[in-house]
């Protein structure tokens, strides 16, 4: 169970929140002019990488605000909390969290227990 | 023989009785279930889970894989670990997995057929004929699975304690209370954890340590713990374990509050604590491993440390004359504990070369004139239900000893579960032959020798050095020890066996019977990676999870694959660390407080007049109303629906989700929130409205009001409630924070009842005399307030029976009281209450659809021919665009239709298929083509026959046609005709008149 710092609340358990997926997946403003495709993409598409990922989040059980958050999604490490107002960081600000292509850090993700 | 060492400090010297297998036997309190049985020369205690061959006390601790019992006393406990749970006065206890008795025991069969039994015999044995496993394998598996009998008719009254803390110290052995020391009245809030009932660890359990600072290890320890305990900032949990260490520092430790004593079933037994801290001091030692040689199973072998801590830490010694069986120098301690009561190793058996071990041990062993073998292995060990005899191989000359226990030490491994699975990762240290922590992904420190440190002079410089990041005091302590500081280890897995017969076996895991054979067998099949050759062999996935055996598989199938065994690497250690209860887990969230139970304000009402409740959502519901005792459900239904339809019937609809919308921008996100235009329509007037997902499909129904454009309620279905506000707040807040709107869930601060029928004017006239009830002023979809006594209504015109019917909003305070007067006027028109299920009945005869029923996430508006609800001319609304996607566009797409059968008398069961055919084959070879499937289905009382709502392919276009209908369980159809799903009334006249 992690811990997440609602930018409202401050620090609570996971329990108290549930997550929303991708983050900045606005809604198209004028839905009609889209082609099927791209609507398509919009409704049904939505990224899951391995790494750093930029997702929402709403204190269910508390305040009920969304919000958004940066986490290592192979360790769960937290890594950024920002409102849904806020400017989405850049992704160089984590990079060196990353350490290999696969996106597998050298801790932390639980697929390997001996030292490499 | 069993002896005593009555020094010992940790056994209290009351006298106690209990029972095993029937048979009364006398104890001391604070005694193990093990404790007692080896102080009555009990070693044979179970049978093994897939041999059913004789087992006894292997260990003792939480390691333990063989000695599992059933505790008879209070739920009937099964798989107990009698190393771990203590007893009290009149316990009752008894083996398991024997029958007829644990000397005798038929199932024991499976070890002469034990070819068939060999590594990945589940994957083999079953496989065909086709139809044998669900007759013959599966219910024969079930039925001789397991250990013991699960209990019955229990009730968990084991309570969740949080803790938010800086320090977790995980371990009360030397190192953790050296470190808890360090924390004495600083500002850290610490909680110190032990497994065990007393603090001390290795100072309890052996004799390695003489003295600390002059004290004697149990003074020492009490010194301790008067300290801890008066340090205002230290909290001591003992009886606890961790079985979890989660990421962010989240532990969960199980504690037992009744360890050793009577559980009083009217308190809580277990507390379950869920701890965060910001810093975690692991300091949980380490555990003995065995060595894997022919019959290392038989009742009598016992790790050596294991042996050393019945003596110190239980005052048992389960054999004045043991052989000792060793590859390290750790077993020198228990030599000297042996010796130093009187007693007399028979042998002792190094498997280093005479150069290798200490001189000190052999000093010892010569100045005691004790039978030595260096350079020497067990090859195996023989006997009846337990060991008679011992086979040593020293070179090439084989001897044979007579002795009864067999002491076996294969080394030490950090326990490093813990660390791994707070996703630290390990590293394999050649110096002790085992994996130790290495690199920490959390903030976590290792202490002792769980770090692989087994130097004791070292242990206050490392525990300084470790935690000098935190403000904590300096301490020295001068740690005298009875034995050598060095400790040396040589690598040994498995002895050569020279012995062969179909009883004899070599095991890597007792708990689960697999043998060293099964591991080369599985290699030997491509198994060659170690999580596939675990879960193939099921070597390590015991309730033990391989605890004194798993570091030796490893090795074992390294070797086999000439790879390092770091190459081969760990499987991966998952929580719990020991079993956990799931009575514990469950808490107090059991029965009633398992979900909260909701109930409306004309609950007592409904009670008294014996209506039967549905769970809808968390609402407590009436189904049906009972008018005489032995009613059935079906007449309760016919009877209320044909009542209705002749004059009135009244619903406690109270449930229905309730929405308050308000702001400057209402109007413009109820446009958006819904299918429907809003725009032109006139304040006080009510519509019903439909909620789609952004793909289209109808997520949810209910009416709306329009007070103003600035207000709106909108009613949702009773268990959609919460989803519906949560949706509208996560658009308002991430899709549309400029629109000023804000939302309240009023669904507790209403009664609503929803009363229909013919007479149902003449009712609402009588109870609202100054109230003008007449079509031309109270029109169908719309709504007024009123003044009603000391509280205002809320009235609509609206109908879900297809007949006359008003929505009736009141305080929940007045509610029951005017529930009740509606009833005492209705009395001359024969109302009547009515449940859900005539409700649903009452619809499906309008045929209204029920979001869940004939909606399944794949149905859109214009699916169900409900096109007039969509604001065509709306810009937007939530999943517009999608309904002229390609694939929504469809015409044949699966679209409501109303069923009637050919034959009035037949009847149509919800769920079947619609199909072409009037006959299905009696063997399906080919698909057969499918239509649609019957969504709803009543009999209708009103029409004489029954009736039914389906889904099926291009439905609109198939009215008139027939069609057939499948029969659950038999091959003849029941054929039906597609007609228009409105059975009552289609031109709505009693709705509108
Ligand atoms: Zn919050």
């Amino acid at each position: 169970m992690i811990l997440i710092k609602c930018p409202y609340c401050g620090e609570r358990d996971q329990s108290e929140f549930a997550n929303g997926g991708e983050a900045h997946v606005v809604r198209p403003q004028n839905p009609e002019n889209l082609s099927d495709k791209d609507w398509g993409e919009y409704v049904f598409f939505r990224n899951n990488p391995k790494g750093i990922f930029y997702e929402r989040w709403v204190h269910s059980h508390g305040c009920k605000k969304w919000f958004n958050v940066v986490r290592n999604t192979s360790t769960d490490q937290i890594l950024k909390v920002y409102k849904v107002n806020e400017k989405r960081p850049d992704l160089t600000e984590f990079e060196n969290t990353l350490r290999s292509p696969s996106g597998e850090p050298s801790v932390g993700s639980g697929n390997f227990a001996v030292k490499k | 023989m069993t002896a005593i060492n009555n020094e010992c400090p940790y056994i209290s010297k009351n006298k106690i009785t209990f029972s095993f297998d029937g048979k009364t036997f006398p104890a001391f309190e604070g005694d193990t279930v093990a404790s007692a049985l080896l102080r009555n020369n009990i070693r044979l205690v179970g049978r093994s889970f897939k041999y059913h061959r004789p087992r006894g006390i292997y260990t003792c601790g939480i390691e333990e894989p063989n000695a599992l019992v059933q505790i008879l006393s209070e739920h009937n406990e099964p798989n107990t670990r009698a190393t771990v749970k203590r007893i009290y006065d009149g316990i009752k206890i008894s083996s398991q997995n024997r029958w007829p008795s644990l000397k005798f025991d038929l199932g024991a069969i499976n070890n002469i057929l034990s070819p068939i039994f060999s590594a990945g015999f589940y994957y083999k044995t079953f496989m065909g004929p086709k139809g044998f496993w669900k007759n013959i394998y599966e219910p024969l598996i079930r039925k001789s699975a397991g250990l013991g009998k699960p209990p019955k008719n229990f009730r968990s009254k084991s309570i969740h304690q949080y803790h938010n803390t800086d320090i977790v110290i995980i371990g009360g052995g030397l190192s953790g209370l050296i470190a808890a020391r360090k924390f004495i009245n600083t500002k850290y809030k610490v909680l110190l954890i032990e497994q065990d009932s007393f603090l001390g660890g290795i100072l309890k359990n052996t004799n390695k340590v003489e003295s600390i600072n002059d004290n004697s290890p149990s003074e020492w320890i009490k010194e301790t713990e008067d300290l801890l305990s008066n340090s205002t900032n230290i909290t001591v949990l003992k009886n606890t374990l961790v079985t979890t260490y989660n990421f962010t520092n989240h532990l969960v430790a199980l504690e037992d509050k009744f360890s050793g004593k009577k559980i009083d079933l009217n308190k809580s037994e277990l507390t379950l604590h869920k701890i965060r801290t910001s810093q975690t001091i692991l300091s949980n030692g380490h555990i003995e491993r065995f060595i894997s040689f022919r019959n290392n199973d038989l009742p009598g072998v016992m790790l050596a440390s294991s042996f050393e801590k019945y003596i110190h830490r239980y005052g048992v010694v389960p054999e004045e004359k043991p052989v000792i069986f060793t590859n390290n120098s750790s077993t020198f301690s228990l030599l000297k504990s042996i010796i130093s009561l009187g007693c007399k190793p028979q042998a002792y058996i190094d498997s280093r070369r005479k150069d290798e071990i200490e001189s000190e041990i052999k000093k010892f062993l010569k100045t005691n004139n004790i039978l030595s073998y260096f350079d020497a292995e067990v090859e195996g060990c023989d006997g009846n239900k337990k060991i008679e005899k011992i086979t040593v191989r020293q070179g090439k000359n084989y001897y044979k000893i007579n002795s009864s226990m067999l002491c076996v030490s294969g080394g030490f491994n950090p326990d490093i579960h813990l660390f791994t699975q707070s996703k630290g990762l390990v590293k394999w240290d050649k110096q002790i032959a085992s994996f130790k922590p290495d690199t920490s992904f959390q903030k976590t420190v290792t202490l002792g020798s769980v770090s692989g440190n087994y130097n004791f002079k070292k242990l206050c410089d490392e525990i300084d050095e470790k935690l000098s990041f935190l403000k904590t005091k300096k301490l020295n302590f001068e740690i005298k020890l009875n034995v050598s500081n060095k400790f040396s280890v040589k690598e040994l897995w498995e002895t050569k066996k020279k012995n062969n017969s179909n009883w004899s076996k070599t095991f890597i895991d007792l708990h689960n019977d697999v043998t060293t054979k099964d591991l080369k067998q599985a290699i030997t099949e491509g198994f060659d990676r170690i999580e596939h050759l675990k879960r193939y062999t099921t070597n390590s996935m015991g309730t033990d999870q391989g605890k004194i055996s798993s570091i030796n598989s490893l090795a074992i199938v390294s070797k086999l694959l000439k790879k390092e065994i770091s190459e081969v690497g760990t499987t991966t250690y998952r929580p719990p660390y020991a079993p956990l209860s799931f009575a514990a887990i469950a808490g107090r969230s059991t029965y009633e407080f398992y979900d909260p139970e909701r109930k409306t304000s004309i609950h007592s009402w409904h009670l008294k007049n014996n209506a039967v409740f549905e769970d809808v959502g968390q609402w407590k519901r009436p189904w049906y109303f009972k008018a005489y005792n032995n009613e059935t459900m079906h007449q309760a239904v016919q009877r209320e629906s044909k009542i209705l339809r002749e004059s009135a019937g009244i619903l406690d609809g109270s449930t229905l989700g309730k929405i308050e919308i308000k702001g400057r921008d209402a109007l413009e996100f109820m446009n958006l929130m819904y299918t429907n235009a809003f725009t032109k329509m006139k304040p006080m007037t009510s519509r019903y409205a439909l909620m789609l997902g952004e793909d289209g499909m109808i997520k949810d129904d209910g009416i709306i009001c329009k007070i103003n454009d600035q207000h709106f309620i909108a009613t949702t279905t009773s268990s959609g409630a919460p989803k519906v506000l949560a949706d509208m707040e996560e658009y308002l807040q991430t899709e549309w924070p400029h629109l000023k709107v804000y939302l309240n869930s009023i669904t507790e601060q209403f009664s609503t009842f929803n009363i229909s029928g013919p007479k149902t004017r003449d009712i609402m006239t009588r109870v609202f005399p100054n109230i003008d009830f007449s079509n031309e002023a109270f029109p169908f979809m719309t709504f007024k307030n009123f003044d009603y006594q000391n509280t205002k209504i809320r009235i609509m015109r609206a109908s879900f029976t297809g007949e006359l019917g008003y929505e009736i909003y009141i305080s929940p305070k007045y509610g029951l009281e005017l529930w009740k007067k509606i009833f005492s006027c209705g009395k001359a028109f024969n109302l009547i209450p009515y449940g859900t299920e005539t409700m649903h009945l009452l619809r499906a005869e309008k045929g209204y659809i029920v979001i869940g029923q004939e909606t399944d996430g794949t149905v859109t508006p214009i699916d169900l021919n409900y096109n007039w609800m969509i604001g065509k001319n709306k810009r937007d609304f939530i999943g517009k665009r999608s309904l002229s996607r390609p694939d929504t566009a469809r015409d044949d797409r699966k679209q409501l239709v109303g069923l009637s059968p050919i034959n009035k008398s037949d009847t149509i069961e919800e769920g079947q298929h619609i199909v072409e055919i009037n006959k299905l084959p009696n063997k399906i070879k080919n698909p057969i083509k499918y239509l649609g499937h019957v969504s709803s289905s009543y009999h209708s009382p009103n029409l004489n026959q029954s009736i039914g709502l389906a889904m099926i392919k291009g439905g609109n276009n198939l009215l008139g046609q027939k069609f057939f209908v499948t029969v659950s369980g038999k091959t003849q159809n029941i054929p039906v005709e597609i007609v228009n799903p409105v059975f009552i009334d289609p031109e709505n006249k009693r709705l509108t008149s």
